[in-house]
């Protein structure tokens, strides 16, 4: 079944660490219990999301990928 | 398609534990640190900004606009300089592995994000060359080969890493519209059918076998080394991910202490085969090798500008590099940049700076040499790692230094 998302962020095209820092940017205003689907171009996001989540306590749904687009599911927790 | 261990063969299991997924970055800090040392033993250690330099005066050259080298000491073209085979095949060697693991495409960033890669480059150039050296010269290389002024640098890349990482959290809030706008992706692998990436990557590691028999044939074994040595370098650096700018940012962006211990890890390694190739005299080196005249005051300086820039580009010159070999436009920018900064550095900045010095400013500090032992200067250097682990590790606990 496909993981539904609130919002979607777009940082196709982005390298690191800039999909790191908007994520933690938009985690600020997006509400707990929603979740946000970040969509990125570059490989390192597979690892420094999930790494980020499990520092920050917010959860990691799921990755997929898509024609080279990596669609990461973010839940925010707190 | 996700496939229990039990119904693929030993063969493809080895595959996607090669290839499906990123190694640690202390499992490449490692291996990196065990090719240095090989490369050592056939030449010198690992440096990247040496090839840079000589691309960008290659290219003046042959433009015409600016020249260099002069009669009795020519400018060796790139074929034939160590350290442009070196850059050349690490760009090789991280297409190859981006294509093996299906992670190579083209990466067209936002126009702003395109010109902050430029700007990040001419940066590096810059500080590259005031400080005699890049963050593996001077710090991946510099620790192990027990330079002092390695230290310095690397404090001065941290510094420059500091202000950096203020500036884009500064942008982000400020002008985010520089990091937006038309991108692009062409030839990635795509997830329906086979890809054929994996295939071209296993050709471009045979091309590159036959560069170096093309060398080792005409009887230069250096070269032949340098060539393979260099393409497991780019190979490494890719499937690990392995980037200075994490190691020294992340303390203050996430706090994630992973990346500045596989460098520990590369360096601890790296040191214990520098200190016995330099006490032991193996081969052609002397003891000063890797140990740049830059202590102090250029250390310093060249780190801050350098670290500025890699943070601002997004990887240093290896890290630019090998993101460059993965499809990243952004970094072929930081190239651009570093080729076009470097000669011109080269040649109108760093004599008259050097020059306006006092030779206390500019003088190579070998630790070995100013305490009086090997087994002193090592001690020194652990002490200093294991201060430097306590500091990311309770960092990575309280979050004290961290941004985001």
């Amino acid at each position: 079944m496909p993981i539904q998302a609130d919002e979607v962020l777009d940082c196709k095209g982005l390298s690191c660490p800039m999909p790191i820092l908007k994520l933690a940017k938009a985690m600020k205003t997006l509400e707990v219990g929603k979740v946000l689907e970040l969509l990125s171009t570059d490989p390192g996001s597979k690892g420094d999301v999930p790494a980020w989540c499990s520092k920050t306590g917010q959860e990691l749904l799921g990755i997929e990928e898509e024609e080279g687009v990596y669609k990461i599911f973010v839940k925010r927790l707190k | 398609m996700p496939e229990s261990n039990a119904e693929k063969s030993i063969l493809q299991e080895l595959w996607d534990n090669m290839f499906a997924k990123s190694w640690p970055m202390w499992v490449g800090g490692i291996l990196l640190a065990v090719g240095n040392i090989c490369l050592f033993i056939v030449l010198k250690p690992w440096g990247a900004s040496g090839g840079i330099l000589n691309w960008g005066q290659n290219i003046f050259n042959s433009l015409g606009i600016i020249s260099f080298g002069s009669e009795e000491s020519p400018l060796p073209g790139t074929g034939a300089h160590p350290y442009s085979v070196l850059c050349f095949l690490m760009l090789l060697g991280s297409f190859a592995a981006a294509l093996m693991s299906k992670e190579f495409a083209l990466r067209f960033a936002p126009a702003g994000e395109i010109i902050k890669g430029l700007i990040g480059g001419l940066l590096m150039g810059v500080g590259a060359i005031i400080g005699k050296s890049c963050t593996i010269g001077g710090f991946f290389s510099g620790f192990p080969a027990l330079s002092l002024g390695a230290v310095i640098f690397t404090i001065g890349l941290a510094i420059g890493v500091w202000f950096a990482l203020r500036y884009l959290l500064w942008e982000m809030e400020k002008f985010p519209n520089i990091s937006m706008g038309k991108t692009a992706t062409f030839c990635s692998a795509g997830t329906k059918g086979k890809s054929i990436q994996p295939w071209l990557g296993v050709i471009l590691l045979i091309v590159a076998v036959v560069i170096a028999a093309n060398y080792s044939g005409g009887g230069n074994k250096v070269l032949a080394s340098y060539v393979l040595i260099s393409l497991f370098f780019g190979f490494v650096c890719q499937r690990s991910r392995f980037c200075l700018v994490r190691a020294l940012r992340e303390p203050f962006m996430t706090g994630e202490s992973a990346p500045a211990i596989g460098v520990m890890a590369g360096i601890l390694v790296g040191m214990f085969g520098f200190a016995v190739i330099k006490y032991m005299n193996v081969g052609t080196p002397t003891e000063m090798i890797w140990v740049w005249p830059h202590f102090w005051l250029p250390a310093i300086i060249g780190g801050v500008i350098f670290g500025l820039g890699m943070t601002v580009a997004g990887g240093c010159t290896v890290g630019s590099i090998w993101r460059a070999g993965e499809g990243h436009i952004k970094l072929w920018a930081s190239i651009i940049g570093m080729v076009i900064a470097m000669p011109i550095t080269a040649k109108f900045i760093a004599p008259p700076f050097y020059e306006a010095l006092p030779a206390s400013m500019k003088s190579q500090a070998y630790l070995p040499q100013m305490v009086g032992s090997y087994p002193g200067a090592v001690a020194i250097f652990l002490v200093i790692i294991l201060l430097w682990y306590v500091f990311v590790k309770w960092n990575e606990r309280t979050g004290r230094f961290s941004a985001i």
